[in-house]
């Protein structure tokens, strides 16, 4: 029983995190063709922006979060305007350009800070307990905050009109510009989204495990896989994908030992994307 | 042939201006150990060979039109072949250096095969997925590859003679670049050309696409093969973070650096990054920034690549010229 609680919080707590990673992957990739290596370095250096705000200022660790979303609001902009705009479409110069962006963030992290073990101060602390259950409210916290912001995503796409020119750029470029949106701002808006997203989802689980400066390659590894299988254009897909990646990632462990799950949970990715490459849920949202 | 056009500017072809660059650059290469010392910078040369084998075998796939995402991993399956064939088994390195090699270009051509079916964008990102199920795959059984701490042990060729080891690897490197010259300008190279322009035309005219995208992918995995077998046997140790995504990127960024179009363009990129970097070794921690550096300025200035850059000077003292007269 315990067992089954204990994935079952895992599953939930890391498809939540791959989620709000991928989605901001995906708003990247959808409108300006541009696969963002640097993403996982940005969910990095999310969760180290966060510890510094709460460790070196000494705010709290809820303000710290909210002061890291604004640097990494600003940031995406900047990335937008400097970095994805020039190359819009162009695959070759945007590997150059977002390995050039993570080896820089990278080393600036590993340098200054690569040896320590830090952790963001927990935001909440405790243990839930409920008969046979006992969750820590880390846990909770962190699955509830990346399930309240997927909802307000999907809602933001669905229903607001940023949504529908997100939508409109993604599917046709030229149609939107046609159709009087500004896209260069609705490009930086999404941009802004995106590094938000991934610096609040490292912030949380900067919390939840240790922060250390290589954890956002994994983290790119898995948000990949979820942008790529739930297909191009599509947002909602993103979720769906999200929990059943996310589940096998928290079943297969506990049936086989680690790095032959890792090996089965990327090869069964593989193999569908050679019957499905252009992932389940394309071109919706 | 035409002598008048072989001496002239206007051919690109092999003229005897262009074999006197080559043949320079080869008699530098063979002198490079004499006028250094120091084992470290030796250390660097030949990561460098072994790289160029590398970085120029993806290019040669790329030519199908294929990102082989996947290439370091492929360079890992033949070094840790050649690695667990020398620990495990105790065979010889000139024996395993080759198998090691066959073995990646099997793999590489079993695993093409369902691959083929998938175009551009798709086929890179699902190899970019296999490369890291390869890697996963190598790093599990704990007890044959040493797992996530490395395969330790294996025997060095020539461990004490740096000079030695660089000169092997010279002369793998001058044999790889020509078998890989002449697969790309042989009929073979020509067709992997028009299957990358347009597969349907390609495949109207009769070209069998299958068998060509193959045969490229097993080509550039028997060299990143090799490449990899004889880094095991130059490190002695080997560790799965070699070949994994982050090393494939920078593969591909030594090839983008230094330009996919030509020939050279993966040398150039690939010396360029591996020894640069290392001449600014005395500022240590910020020797990635150097990289980086390098990185930036030419996404921003020269798209296209390093070998790019005499054209590039050319057009804009041509401009220059145009807005003089003007």
């Amino acid at each position: 029983m315990e067992l089954v609680v204990g994935t079952l919080a895992n599953m939930l707590v890391m498809s939540s995190m791959f989620i709000l990673v991928a989605l901001g992957l995906a708003f990247i990739f959808n409108m300006m063709g541009i696969l963002n290596l640097a993403h996982g370095t940005i969910y990095m250096i999310g969760g180290y922006v966060t510890y510094a705000f709460a460790v070196w200022i000494g705010l709290n660790s809820w303000v710290a979060l909210l002061a890291s979303v604004a640097v990494f609001s600003l940031f995406g902009v900047f990335l937008e305007k400097y970095c994805f705009r020039p190359f819009a479409g162009n695959f070759d110069a945007s590997v150059i350009l977002c390995v050039g962006i993570t080896v820089v963030l990278q080393n600036i992290v590993n340098n200054m800070l690569g040896t320590q073990v830090m952790a963001v101060p927990h935001f909440v602390r405790g243990i839930f307990r409920a008969g046979l259950v006992s969750v820590s409210y880390e846990r909770i916290l962190t699955f509830a905050i990346g399930g309240l912001l997927t909802a307000l995503i999907i809602w933001l796409v669905r229903a607001t009109m940023l949504g529908q020119q997100m939508q409109a750029i993604a599917q046709n470029r030229e149609s939107a510009y046609l159709q009087g949106i500004n896209v260069n701002r609705v490009q930086s808006l999404a941009c802004a989204i995106g590094c938000a997203l991934a610096a609040i989802a490292g912030s949380l689980m900067g919390a939840y495990t240790n922060l250390n400066p290589f954890m956002g390659d994994d983290m790119f590894a898995m948000a990949l896989m979820l942008v790529i299988l739930a297909g191009a254009g599509s947002i909602g897909g993103v979720v769906i994908v999200g929990l059943i990646l996310g589940g096998m990632n928290a079943v297969l462990p506990v049936l086989l030992t680690g790095d032959y799950a890792q090996a089965i949970y990327v090869a069964v990715v593989v193999i569908i994307l050679l019957f499905r490459p252009k992932g389940f849920f394309g071109h919706e949202a | 042939m035409n002598n008048e056009a072989v001496r002239s500017n206007e051919t690109t072809g092999r003229t005897w201006g262009k074999r006197a660059i080559l043949g320079l650059l080869l008699l530098l290469a063979c002198l490079l150990p004499l006028a250094t010392d120091d084992p470290y910078w030796m250390h660097v040369f030949i990561l460098t060979l072994i790289y160029i084998i590398v970085s120029s075998s993806f290019r040669t796939v790329s030519i199908s039109g294929q990102l082989p995402l996947a290439h370091a991993a492929f360079m890992g399956i033949g070094a840790y072949l050649a690695g667990m064939a020398s620990t495990l088994l105790g065979w010889p390195a000139w024996v395993t250096i080759p198998l090691g090699a066959i073995f990646a270009a099997l793999v590489g051509a079993l695993t093409a095969y369902p691959f083929a079916r998938l175009r551009a964008l798709y086929y890179a990102l699902a190899s970019l997925f296999l490369g890291m199920a390869m890697i996963y795959a190598i790093v599990a059984p704990r007890n044959w590859t040493g797992g996530r701490t490395g395969l330790v042990g294996i025997p060095a060729l020539f461990p004490d003679d740096r000079i030695l080891f660089y000169y092997l690897c010279l002369t793998l490197v001058v044999l790889s670049l020509l078998a890989l010259y002449r697969f790309e300008h042989s009929r073979i190279g020509i067709t992997l050309k028009a299957i990358a322009q347009s597969y349907l035309v390609a495949g109207s005219v009769g070209i069998n696409e299958l068998f060509y995208r193959i045969l490229a992918v097993a080509v550039g995995c028997f060299f990143a093969g090799l490449a990899g077998a004889t880094y095991a046997h130059y490190n002695t140790v080997l560790s799965y973070t070699s070949f994994n995504l982050g090393a494939t990127l920078w593969i591909v960024i030594y090839v983008l650096v230094g330009g996919i179009g030509s020939f050279a363009g993966p040398i150039v990129g690939t010396v360029l990054l591996v020894v640069v970097p290392e001449i600014f070794r005395e500022l240590k921690a910020f020797v990635p920034y150097v990289s980086a550096g390098i990185l930036l300025l030419v996404v921003y200035l020269m798209p296209q690549g390093l070998v790019s850059l005499p054209r590039l000077i050319k057009s804009w003292f041509a401009e220059r010229q145009r807005r003089e007269e003007e």
